[in-house]
């Protein structure tokens, strides 16, 4: 209660913060909190009931995933296809927002069509896919190849175009974003001063783009680093090797074998890699803002 | 122990807040008056007769509460994953469904977790007695006799369907009972664009009951007394034997790499397959709607393992896994005996022959069963059902079987291209055995 009226008098009521800091605590810290402490635990179906007596273990749930799971593997198949698709994303998004940028009969059809893929739930472009390459499925007909897409070296690739499909229209949606809220005036100054069709695009508009086709790439590799439904959907579990992606691994660990100490200990692991494109992202963000408050 | 508690309390708390929508328990006991009690029963929705199903529901609804005067709120489950973390998220709270009913694999699994009310005599006697149920569908209720949760409620023992139409063209009067046999029939019949087997290759689930059925009627199960044997010379017969249909016996469509059961049943269904192992009763559903409606029959799988034209000394010849529900009532249940009230209602005579007759699954009640009777069409079902064992009740029967299954995803890549790689197969062997020795050793 004094508390409260001090911080008043010094004109920052800052007790407003309590709903939205009780939230954090309960939503983000008490659960991260949770998680670390069960990583540290023994914890498996035979002791979940009585979780909290779980046998402490340090931290040997860490040197397994590390030493005799599949975990560094599955950070490496997790970490090229996101890069992979990241890369691709980039310019599929910008060429769309590019090409539906100028005014031109049924552009809006078309913007809304290309962001289809993107509003579709993973779980029915995974199903859809799932059945697009099968052995005997239309991928290999259209292609004249025949196979397997779907387990296998190829089945990296065959997640790599699906994500892909699925995931450049929020470059898109960025790009296309940045580029409506671009000043006009600019673009005459550039025509005024000559330039031509290219050279308006190098110098004037992709320079303008680059914060928020960033942003759409920190949250699209983020994205696929944690992308569970897709993989899940397209290839099952147990996973076959080439596409065997971190978060289908933790799935496996804590649904399948019950090993939730391990499990969780996995999950941190993933956490540590996320978080260093995070706070590029934050990063990014922040300038942002301050260039946006110039 | 004050760090416990603090941890628990935070449990506590974040579960609480996710958990609101699950229990709807009121206090008081079972005896006298229960109207205004509420049960809840958990139970995996059935895709193939949803609009059944919910009239189901109603009808033991209201049974129930003319009999007790309590109610019973049905919930579902989609999948299998569904209910894992709806067991998961009652047991590690304390609070949710009053009885489950769980599939016969995933049963030593939840009695691990301890949070099921084991069955002593007086519980028995509650739901009308062990002695009124099948004895061969007791087999997985429990390590042992002293020491069971679960109560079978229903079961869907493992078949083969064959055209009929087919074998008879080909001059072949019953399907083989070794699978070798069935392996050179289906070489016969592999033609004109038909295939002799279909096959879920890339199932989750139908490759390692392949693999357990071969290994135990060779007499070298996969897991015996606590011992895994995956990597031993019958397991990869078993392996080489059921890739081998594709790889090099090329008695199955190149594209069940693919498959998954559903697929191979559309398969046997569209005429493009002449057996169709590893199906339930449940299959009827499907296929009386597709072209060999009425072309086609059940018979038991073979029980003579690859390699052998005799049961082997040792072997078991068993017809199928012990497959179908259990119901299981929640220990932290405040309604136990209403709950086994409940349970003695479903496996009653005649709820067990009205369930039989609307989802066609079979009963597991003694009296029910025998009513049954000679059904031609049941015959191969009925026969498969006695002849079912169990899989090994273990808390690391999961791991095993995924690790089975395992071995046959890793193994699609070589399937595909025509062959079963000697070296690689031996490596998986290897590493599923390390797998699942792990698993069994942390059984407790």
């Amino acid at each position: 209660m004094r508390k409260h009226t001090s911080a008043t008098r010094q004109g920052r009521p800052l007790w407003m913060f309590l709903p939205g800091g009780l939230l954090t605590l309960v939503v983000i810290v008490v659960p991260l909190a949770l998680a670390l402490y069960i990583s540290l635990l023994d914890l498996d179906q035979y002791s979940i009931r009585e979780w909290v007596g779980a046998e402490f273990i340090g931290f040997e749930n860490y040197v397994e995933a590390v030493r005799d799971s599949h975990l560094p593997h599955a950070i490496t198949i997790s970490l090229g296809y996101s890069a992979l698709v990241t890369l691709g994303c980039l310019p599929l998004g910008l060429a769309a927002a590019v090409a539906t940028q100028d005014r031109f009969k049924g552009r809006g059809l078309v913007r809304s069509a290309l962001l289809i893929p993107y509003v579709l739930p993973a779980f029915v472009v995974g199903s859809t896919w799932r059945i697009i390459l099968q052995p005997d499925g239309i991928a290999n007909r259209l292609l004249g190849t025949e196979g397997l897409w779907l387990n296998g070296p190829r089945s990296f690739w065959a997640l790599v175009i699906v994500q892909l499909w699925a995931g450049w229209p929020l470059v898109y949606l960025l790009a296309a974003a940045g580029l409506q809220s671009m000043d006009t005036t600019v673009h005459e100054a550039a025509a005024l001063d000559g330039a031509g069709h290219w050279a308006k695009l190098r110098h004037v508009v992709l320079p303008q783009l680059r914060g928020p086709v960033s942003l759409g790439l920190v949250i699209s590799f983020l994205h696929n680093v944690n992308s569970f439904t897709l993989p899940f959907v397209l290839f099952g579990v147990p996973s076959p090797y080439d596409v065997e992606v971190l978060p289908v691994l933790t799935y496996v660990e804590s649904f399948q074998n019950f090993e939730f100490g391990l499990s969780v200990a996995m999950a941190v692991v993933s956490l540590i890699l996320v978080a260093i494109p995070m706070a590029v992202y934050l990063r990014a963000v922040r300038l942002d803002t301050e260039r946006g408050q110039k | 122990m004050d760090r416990r508690k603090l941890v628990a309390l935070a449990g506590a708390i974040v579960l609480g807040t996710a958990l609101t929508a699950c229990g709807s328990d009121d206090s008081g006991g079972a005896a006298g008056d229960n109207s205004g009690v509420t049960l809840t029963m958990l139970m995996g929705v059935n895709n193939i007769y949803p609009e059944q199903q919910r009239q189901w529901f109603d009808e033991v609804s209201a049974k129930f509460k003319q009999e007790t005067g309590a109610t019973v709120r049905f919930e579902t489950f989609a999948s299998a994953n569904d209910e894992l973390t709806k067991i998961q998220t009652s047991v590690v709270s304390g609070q949710g469904p009053d009885v489950y009913a769980l599939g016969t694999t995933f049963t030593p699994t939840a009695y691990a977790t301890g949070a099921f009310v084991e069955l002593k005599k007086e519980d028995w006697d509650k739901v009308g007695g062990r002695d009124r149920f099948l004895p061969a569908t007791l087999g997985i209720s429990g390590p042992d006799k002293d020491h069971e949760v679960g109560v079978p409620f229903a079961s869907r023992p493992f078949v083969m369907a064959y055209n009929k139409e087919m074998l008879a063209a080909a001059g072949i009067d019953k399907p083989a009972d070794s699978w070798d046999g069935l392996r050179d029939q289906a070489k016969q019949l592999t033609k004109d664009g038909a295939y002799g087997l279909a096959i879920g290759y890339a199932d989750g689930f139908d490759p390692w009951k392949f693999i357990w059925a071969m290994t135990i009627q060779a007499g070298a199960p996969v897991v015996k007394d606590g011992k895994a044997a995956l990597d031993g010379p019958d397991t990869k017969r078993a392996y080489e034997s059921y890739l081998g249909w594709l790889a090099t016996d090329k008695v199955v469509d190149p594209a069940a790499v693919g498959w998954k059961n559903a697929q191979a049943i559309a398969a046997f269904g569209a005429g493009k397959a002449a057996f169709l192992p590893m199906v339930s009763a449940s299959s009827k559903v499907t296929l009386d709607k597709s072209t060999v409606a009425g072309k086609y029959a059940y018979a038991v799988m073979p029980t003579i393992p690859p390699g052998a034209t005799s049961l082997p000394g040792g072997g078991v010849a068993a017809t199928s896994i012990l497959s179908g529900d259990n119901v299981v009532v929640a220990k932290y249940s405040k309604h136990k005996d209403l709950s086994l009230a409940l349970v003695k209602l479903l496996t009653g005579e005649e709820m067990q022959t009205s369930y039989y007759k609307t989802f066609g699954e079979l009963p597991t009640n003694q009296a029910a069963a025998t009513a049954l009777g000679a059904d031609p069409a049941l015959a191969a079902i009925v026969e498969s059902a006695g002849k079912s064992v169990n899989t090994p009740f273990t808390g690391g029967w999961g791991q095993v079987q995924l690790a089975l299954t395992n071995v046959v995803v890793q193994s699609i890549p070589d399937l595909s291209a025509g062959r079963v790689d000697d070296a690689k197969l031996s490596g998986l062997l290897g590493q599923a055995q390390t797998t699942a020795q792990e698993a069994l050793d942390k059984a407790k």
